[in-house]
């Protein structure tokens, strides 16, 4: 039987530094390895370039927005980690994933000293939420896995839910003139 | 208030006594048994964030480690306890691997040994055996149902049903 699997925090032996992003959304504050986003952008300026998009069984994205020649889903992430209503003014467009996350504010940027696996108590929905946790100016902070915020189903549910949206469009613009 | 672990001789010199660690959550006393006790740690900080695991109420940092805090008061009082600032970290185990885990207490932690005899057919699952202390006999507690069980409220509840992330 093995034990003190919990590795110290003191002890960097297979841990490497990171640059993340802390964020924040509803006073709770999250972590995201600064690689794997590509763009912060104020929700204001993307407001132009905002589609509404119907999906009741997925209140958390309720727009797409076009960045390029890319799409990305918006998912709010207090919908999404199931805190109270806040007022997100952020977007982080995360890089190589159709995937951009409404936040509240960005509180800093800087060098984590690792990433700790999380607890193996914690047995739910934050196994695909989180990489695992990090400590940071004596606060520890969840890191989020870039592609926690959709799964494969979700976004299979979001494709249905923009192309159902898109053909009442094409086949209006098909219809011969009346 | 006592912060250390007070020894307590037990009346009991039988064979088959063993030791335990006497604890405190809500108005009453449970025994958990001492092999599975690292230590009665002080008032530190609860880490908390969004998740979904029943009766997992955050985190702490204890010597260098991260170890997750479960809240045994919904379990076996039907309440959370707030006012529990020292917290019992024992070791859980996760197949082959430990971990420790804490329970929030009231600081009032204390050494026992005795014989235990069977839990009374009323008692919470969580409960395995009786621990006579003196006149007293006092729940012993399986860790693992322990913190494996769902908080009395939900436990009401259609069973299948999504928990919700807890900040």
């Amino acid at each position: 039987m093995r034990i003190a699997v919990q590795e110290s925090l003191l002890s960097n032996r297979s841990r490497k530094p990171e640059q993340a992003i802390v964020f924040s959304v509803a006073n709770q504050e999250f972590a995201i390895a600064a690689e794997s986003v590509q763009e912060i952008r104020s929700a204001d300026s993307l407001a132009s370039t905002a589609i509404e998009l119907d999906c009741v069984a997925l209140p958390k994205v309720r727009h797409t927005v076009e960045r390029g020649r890319h799409s990305y889903y918006v998912v709010n992430a207090g919908v999404h980690f199931s805190l109270p209503v806040s007022r997100p003014t952020l977007v982080l467009i995360m890089r190589q994933l159709r995937v951009a996350v409404l936040v509240d504010r960005i509180e800093r940027m800087g060098e984590i000293s690792g990433v700790y696996p999380l607890p193996r108590a914690f047995a739910g929905d934050e196994r695909h939420w989180y990489r695992g946790l990090a400590y940071l100016e004596d606060h520890v902070i969840p890191v989020v896995r870039p592609n926690g915020f959709l799964t494969d189903e979700e976004f299979q549910l979001l494709d249905q839910a923009m192309s159902s949206a898109a053909a009442p469009l094409e086949l209006a613009e098909g219809a011969p003139p009346a | 208030m006592t912060t250390a672990i007070e020894a307590r001789t037990s009346t009991s010199d039988a064979a088959n006594a063993r030791s335990f660690v006497l604890l405190h959550v809500g108005d009453a006393r449970y025994a958990l048994t001492a092999d599975i006790v690292a230590e009665l740690a002080p008032p530190v900080r609860l880490h908390s964030f969004p998740h979904t695991s029943p009766l997992v109420i955050g985190v702490i940092v204890r010597r260098g480690r991260i170890v997750p805090v479960y809240d045994a008061g919904p379990v076996l009082a039907g309440r959370s306890y707030s006012a529990h600032r020292f917290y019992l970290i024992a070791r859980r185990a996760f197949g082959a691997a430990l971990e420790l885990s804490a329970i929030p207490v009231n600081g009032e932690c204390e050494l026992a040994t005795g014989e235990v005899l069977p839990a009374r057919l009323d008692r919470h699952p969580s409960i395995c055996g009786t621990l006579q202390v003196g006149d007293e006999g006092v729940d012993v507690l399986d860790f693992e149902t322990l913190v494996s069980s769902l908080p009395m409220q939900t436990e009401a509840k259609t069973a299948g049903e999504q928990p919700e992330a807890r900040p």
